[in-house]
């Protein structure tokens, strides 16, 4: 039945949908053709003994990633699920804030650390960054959940581990496997981190596409493992979306103040504080090492950037050209994640879903394909200003639509159906019931949709011409340069986009705390 | 000449939520669908207010067929069960939602917003968080948000049903006193004989998705259409 609220719904669907088939549908169909013209490019490919183990290393890489990343964020995640402590709230946004940072500087912090060229230091960067997946994701809902159902499990006779595991675990269970996809997906797509510590010996597919589209200027190949790579991401993520659907049980949140428990006992003080402390020195070490690497020989690196001298790079420019494009990039990912999260939001229907997947999949794509595509498809309309904004758009848009979906969806349709029946038509029930309910959720988006901008890499090394390097692009330029004092200041940039993120991250933060949690 | 419901049907999945009910409301008056809980009658409110597209059957307004008129320009009122407040608006801002759609000018919404608190006995609440308020109180600003842009028709779904006892017999009187003083032609759906029997003029029995019998109650008692009606309003 085509009621008009589904109209509505429908045509607002074009916006994205136009969007999402201009600049990753058409640019990956060209992918596609490339890969096929050569007739045996797949076969070529894979009996590639290089690519071969390119393959098998992004496989088992990102698995243990994951399983690392799950391991080491759970003890912490409880902390924060359960304890009202102070600084709690502190600790919460601390923690994010690696998953925020820039790949570029999350790999120069690990190269800085004496990790080049190391298993383990692309293993510790993956876990690092993707520690907050865990503990956001499965702590939204941990915090949320009311202790009654543990404690009527208690009542009943379960003992409080048996509590945990017949009540608790198969609540958080959904949230868990949701933040494990999400980081599998992650690790399995890595790029930056990888070709800043794996020095080019472990590569991931990511910068195998890389090497094979810049370095060795084969296309054709780049293009077979762009669609491999793609292959892969889809069905991750077939099965983890048929997994939520089966497990989608609703139950009722409760307000964070009412579950949250004071830490009373001195072994509860003690474990409290063991598992912040160290969790938090874990993720500190690093990013400490960058900055003390920057001062090494004295301020050198820090003055170049003002001065770089005879060379054909300009660190300032590239930080204005930064910010320009982030400006850009927040509009366009609001304006069109907007739109679509409240297509995917108004229904559980073959739409919602569709388009669920379509938003999310230039994320799950991978940057370096975005760029392969933009560099395979747009011709001279890859020099304009705009691809780069668009670029990151792309990646940007499920940032903003993870972030105001689930608010949106928490809007009773009841709330929608009164507003119709006061007189309200469907433009204007968005404006006066979603929109406003869904405004901060919006403004977290734009946080969020900035930082990715500031940050982005992977797409960018492909479209990012010598005039309008970003920042990451410079820094990762300034890294293939011999001499003590690039590297230095290859690290002082670093450490500037680390602040700008990190300082963006914590406004949004105070954001989403403030958030009212009663609808 | 009020509402009039010809055969209308409604089905979700394999249960059929209505099948065929016919009902009129006269200009004025105030009629009671009273019945069992599940038997179809939130769905004839949600159908009746366009929020549902019946399968069968017409909905008319003044011998006008509005079936398939959307929801928003039916100029209809509805009293949701649990109310609907919109929590990210004020008091007063929920009771002034509907005369902010119909376009009616800012200062005259304040008054008419004041005016319709009065009615409710909520003077000095506008300004009021929807957040800090009781029960009884959320169920009185619905009623005035609902009252307020004076609609053609309001409807009442169980509009005492969430609250406690000794509270619904002292409302029940006033939400009977509000529809008649404003003269507000109404269909109230309850499962309760009191509620209906005080608040309408004439109460509509309803089963398993049709109507099975119109009059007053003591109509209903002494003429029974059959051994269920009998039963139901003994």
């Amino acid at each position: 039945m085509w009621n008009s609220a589904t109209q509505f719904r429908w045509r607002l669907a074009v916006g994205p949908l136009v969007f999402v088939a201009a600049l990753f549908l058409y640019p990956l169909a060209r992918l596609l053709v490339l890969a096929f013209d050569d007739g045996g490019g797949f076969a070529e490919v894979l009996s590639n003994p290089r690519i071969r183990s390119s393959l098998w290393f992004t496989l088992w890489q990102a698995t243990a990633s994951t399983i690392l990343t799950v391991m080491a964020a759970l003890p912490l995640t409880w902390v924060i699920s359960r304890f009202r402590f102070r600084g709690r709230d502190l600790v919460r946004a601390l923690v994010t804030v690696p998953f925020v940072l820039p790949t570029v500087v999350v790999g120069v912090a690990f190269a800085a650390s004496g990790m080049s060229g190391s298993v383990g230091g692309i293993l510790a960067a993956h876990v690092f960054y993707n520690l907050a997946v865990v503990v956001r994701t499965v702590g939204g809902v941990w915090s949320r959940l009311d202790p009654a159902l543990d404690q009527a499990a208690r009542t009943l006779g379960a003992s409080p581990i048996r509590a945990f595991r017949t009540t608790t675990l198969p609540l958080l269970a959904p949230a868990v496997a949701a933040a494990s996809a999400i980081v599998f997906l992650f690790s399995f797509t890595s790029f930056g981190v990888v070709l800043i510590v794996g020095g080019l010996r472990h590569r991931t597919l990511e910068v195998e596409i890389y090497q094979q589209a810049i370095t060795f200027l084969d296309l054709p190949a780049a293009g077979a493992l762009a669609v491999l790579q793609l292959i892969g991401v889809v069905a991750v993520m077939t099965v983890y979306s048929r997994y939520q659907e089966r497990r989608a049980v609703r139950f009722r949140m409760v307000a964070e103040t009412d579950a949250l428990i004071p830490v009373r006992t001195g072994r509860e003080r003690v474990l409290v504080t063991t598992i912040v402390v160290a969790t938090l020195a874990a993720l500190l070490a690093p990013l400490w090492a960058l900055v003390r690497r920057s001062f090494e020989g004295g301020l050198g690196g820090w003055r170049f950037l003002g001065d770089p001298g005879r060379i054909a790079i300009d660190p300032m420019a590239a930080m204005s050209s930064s910010l320009r494009i982030a400006a850009a990039t927040t509009v366009i990912a609001v304006v069109v994640g907007g739109m679509a999260s409240v297509v995917i939001a108004a229904g559980s229907d073959r739409l919602s879903r569709g388009f669920d997947v379509l938003i999310m999949l230039p994320l799950g794509t991978s940057a370096v394909t975005i760029g392969l595509g933009f560099l395979v498809s747009l011709g001279s309309l890859r020099t304009s200003f705009w691809m780069i904004p668009l670029a990151h758009a792309l990646v940007a848009i499920p940032f903003v639509v993870r972030a105001s979906t689930p608010t949106l969806r928490s809007i009773r349709s009841e709330l929608r159906e009164a507003a119709a029946v006061l007189g309200a038509p469907p433009s204007r029930v968005w404006r006066e019931i979603d929109l406003p309910i869904v405004a901060r959720a919006m403004a977290v988006g734009a946080g969020f949709a900035a930082a990715v901008s500031l940050g982005e890499f992977g797409a960018t090394s492909f479209i990012a011409r010598p005039e309008t390097l970003t920042l990451p692009t410079m820094i990762f330029r300034l890294l293939g340069r011999p001499g003590a004092v690039t590297y230095s200041a290859a690290m002082a940039s670093a450490v500037i986009l680390m602040v700008t993120t990190a300082a963006l991250i914590l406004a949004v933060d105070r954001l989403r705390s403030n958030e009212v949690g009663s609808f | 000449m009020g509402l009039a419901v010809h055969g209308l049907v409604k089905r979700f999945g394999a249960k059929t939520a209505l099948a065929g009910v016919d009902l009129e409301v006269n200009d004025g008056e105030v009629l009671a669908v009273l019945g069992p809980s599940g038997c179809g009658k939130s769905t004839m409110l949600r159908v009746i207010a366009g929020l549902e597209s019946p399968d069968a059957g017409t909905v008319q307004w003044g011998g006008v067929d509005i079936t398939s008129l959307p929801t928003h320009e039916r100029g209809f009122g509805l009293m949701f069960q649990g109310y609907a407040l919109f929590p990210h608006r004020t008091v007063g801002e929920n009771v002034g939602f509907g005369l902010k759609m119909q376009g009616v000018e800012r200062h005259e919404v304040e008054v008419r917003v004041a005016d319709a608190l009065s009615w409710v006995g909520l003077d000095g609440f506008a300004r009021r968080h929807i957040e800090g308020l009781s029960g009884g109180e959320q169920q009185r600003v619905a009623l005035a948000r609902t009252l307020a842009p004076e609609p053609r028709l309001v409807m009442l779904d169980e509009p005492l049903g969430a609250l406690d006892r000794r509270l619904r017999d002292r409302l029940v009187d006033e939400v009977a006193e509000l529809l008649r003083a404003r003269n507000a032609t109404a269909l109230y759906v309850t499962h309760d004989h009191d509620e209906a029997d005080t608040v309408s003029d004439r109460v509509a029995l309803m089963r398993s998705g049709v109507i099975a019998q119109v009059g007053t109650l003591a109509e209903l008692r002494s003429a029974p259409a059959d051994d269920w009606v009998a039963d139901f309003v003994r």
